[in-house]
């Protein structure tokens, strides 16, 4: 019935005495490969599914809230930084002020405090102003033939196009002469195109009506892209003249009245000098005795992005940092339910001794256990955030590009988690007394 | 008659006033007071003993499982009292097969993967382990049940399951810890059987018992009291 263990067995018959038996050549014990243990680990978690997958829960909302929080952060910040530096960061803007009317902010250009005059004298009494350019602004109706479209309506001067880096693609912007005559013509920009016009047709010599006054397009403007909600494309642009005095008609004691002026320096450096300069000609210009009296704004680009990468940067760390609570929370799980699974399988690790399993194979069995439940859920976390992250920058509209280094972070942080989670429970199984081990019940 | 049958085989186990005493807080507890053993290669061997004797920590040292306080033990004539956790383990794995009363056997392992798992830690290659396992099991008859868990299985049939894993590494000697303790008559005869059979092998058996008609199958019989080998 048993005759196999004759053949292969190494014990020597009774018969034969044997008094110099060679020892085994090995005493110390086989080394369980990584693999192997792994194995082993993987085994256990699956034979308790549930528990696992809920285990791995906590790693994957703490994995895929940081990873997503800190990309979704990053993406915002990248985002807005562009959209600014595309408005220019060597340009300056001044509105009419915020001037404070029984204690209630008017906002931003709701006074008509500014006039095209002194944008000129800005223009001639401040020496570091490169260019200088007032506009007026405001939202109206577009009609030609059956299409109507609603946009922004700029009036503009000769200077518009190099203050703010924008140039037509087709037909020209106006001219000085139109501009002094208050000409009724308009450069459209592609959005309005679009809306407006069939395909087919070519927009330039056309009459569209805004407002109800008749202009002809004398040009289209280049394809100047989103930023952030606002579609730079969608605007007309006008002689100043012409919109002030056929479409707003709100001319002050003062002069024409314009919503704002930009102006261009050399470079970014010089832009606290021009402020500087413009502060002191407007003042003197509009008879203010102190700054707190200023019924206007300057607007330095190059702050706004300080200012905004300062908050952005702090809010995305404060955020990281909670969701980095949740995976701590999350460790936190691993650890508790290694601990119960160690109890509950003493019995098994005693077996496993008894049969010849050293301390360290216990060890690693169940290190890799916590390990095992943490990467999994570190990589569905991963997954997870990235997804977030997607749906986010689609909703929201700013742009993000997958880092490697957040994925990198995330299995680090994962593993890291599942390791310290695992040690206290893995030692616990490790340092098991056999005979106890295998008699408790 | 058998001093002279010890000294003309080979010795497996001999036991040189093993003391093991266990520490209560202030009070130190003697367990075992100086056991002198000596057992044959070969030899089908029964300890007898009431609880409380000793046996069950005369077991575990034999099955080096425990350490004595004082005392050697050499097994195979080499002197494991020197030996660290780690080579223990590899003893308990090369030269030693256990079996249970409780089977002990992995609830959620199938009757193969039970065996095979003293092969797993001995660093045997996959494919003979399954081949060594199936071979095991195909020997104590249960070549069908290769796939069963322990739950499917009857108390008999999961003691063989136990005795095919003692044995697949090829072990110098079985120790068996009540193993039909938890069996019916019927079943208890059969798993006798199988020692007695492994012992014709060449097997060295030890019993551990507290019932006579059980230490009555093996050959010879040592008694344990209080501590001591009274006979």
């Amino acid at each position: 019935m048993i005759s196999w263990i004759r053949r292969s067995h190494s014990t020597p018959k009774p018969s034969e005495p044997n008094p110099s038996k060679p020892k085994p050549p090995e005493r110390r014990p086989h080394t369980v490969s990584l693999i192997e243990i792994s194995e082993m680990a993987l085994e256990a978690l699956w034979s308790n599914k549930l528990r696992s997958g809920l285990t791995m829960l906590g790693v994957i909302i703490g994995i895929g809230s940081v990873i997503s929080i800190s990309s979704i952060g990053q993406g915002i910040q990248k985002s807005s930084e562009e959209s600014i530096r595309s408005l220019g960061t060597d340009v300056l803007q001044v509105v009419a002020g915020s001037a404070q009317n029984g204690g209630v902010s008017q906002g931003q250009g709701s006074l008509t405090t500014l006039t095209w005059e002194d944008a000129q004298a800005i223009a001639q009494e401040a020496p570091n102003a490169k260019v200088v350019s007032a506009y007026l602004q405001r939202n109206a109706q577009v009609v030609y033939g059956d299409e109507n479209t609603s946009t922004t309506v700029y009036g503009t001067d000769l200077n518009y196009s190099s203050a703010r880096n924008t140039f037509p693609a087709s037909g020209r912007y106006f001219n000085a002469e139109e501009l002094s005559s208050a000409a009724a013509v308009a450069v459209i920009a592609p959005t309005v195109q679009k809306n407006l016009f069939p395909t087919e047709v070519n927009p330039i010599g056309q009459k569209i009506r805004v407002q109800g006054e008749v202009y002809e397009v004398i040009g289209v403007m280049e394809v100047k892209g989103a930023q952030g909600p606002q579609d730079r494309d969608d605007a007309v642009y006008l002689p100043l003249t012409s919109m002030s005095a056929r479409l707003i008609g709100n001319n002050s004691l003062m002069g024409v009245s314009v919503n704002g002026i930009y102006i261009k320096g050399e470079n970014e450096q010089q832009l606290e000098t021009i402020k500087f300069q413009v502060e002191n000609i407007l003042r003197l210009r509009h008879n203010i005795a102190t700054p707190a009296d200023d019924d206007f704004r300057i607007i330095n680009q190059a702050d706004i992005l300080a200012t905004l990468n300062t908050i952005l940067g702090l809010l995305t760390v404060m955020i990281v940092a909670v969701a980095g609570i949740s995976l701590v929370v999350g460790g936190i799980g691993i650890a508790n339910i290694m601990l119960v699974s160690v109890v509950e399988r003493t019995r098994e690790i005693g077996v496993r001794k008894a049969l010849g399993a050293t301390d360290r194979a216990i060890l690693s069995q169940f290190l890799a256990e916590s390990i095992i439940i943490s990467v999994i859920g570190g990589t569905i976390g991963i997954a997870t955030g990235i997804g977030i992250t997607f749906v986010a920058a689609t909703a929201f509209q700013f742009t993000y590009t997958l880092s490697g280094s957040a994925i990198l972070i995330g299995f680090g942080l994962s593993s890291s988690v599942g390791l310290l989670a695992g040690v206290i429970p893995a030692q616990n199984a490790a340092k098991l007394d056999p005979i106890i081990a295998l008699r408790g019940d | 008659m058998m001093d002279t049958m010890v000294t003309m085989r080979d010795t497996m186990i001999t036991l040189e006033n093993i003391i093991k005493t266990y520490q209560m807080g202030e009070m130190s507890v003697p367990i075992l007071k100086g056991i002198d053993l000596s057992i044959a290669q070969g030899e089908y061997v029964a300890i007898m003993g009431v609880s409380g004797s000793g046996k069950s920590t005369l077991m575990n040292i034999i099955g080096c499982l425990d350490r004595p306080t004082s005392g050697h033990y050499y097994l195979e004539n080499r002197d494991l009292t020197t030996l660290d956790k780690d080579e223990l383990a590899y003893i308990r794995n090369q030269r030693i097969g256990f079996v249970f009363q409780q089977f002990n056997l992995l609830p959620r392992a199938t009757a193969l993967e039970n065996v095979m798992l003293p092969m797993v830690y001995a660093g045997i290659p996959k494919a003979d382990r399954r081949t060594r396992a199936t071979e095991a099991l195909q020997q104590v008859g249960l070549g069908d049940r290769l796939n069963n868990r322990p739950n499917q299985l009857s108390g008999g049939q999961q003691q063989r399951v136990a005795i095919a894993r003692s044995l697949v590494n090829h072990p110098a000697l079985l120790l068996a810890d009540e193993p039909t303790g938890a069996l019916d008559t019927q079943t208890s005869q059969e798993v006798m059987h199988l020692f007695h059979d492994l012992n014709e092998q060449g097997i060295t058996v030890v019993l551990i018992t507290h019932e006579p008609d059980v230490a009555a199958q093996a050959k010879r019989t040592i008694q344990v009291q209080d501590g001591l080998v009274v006979g």
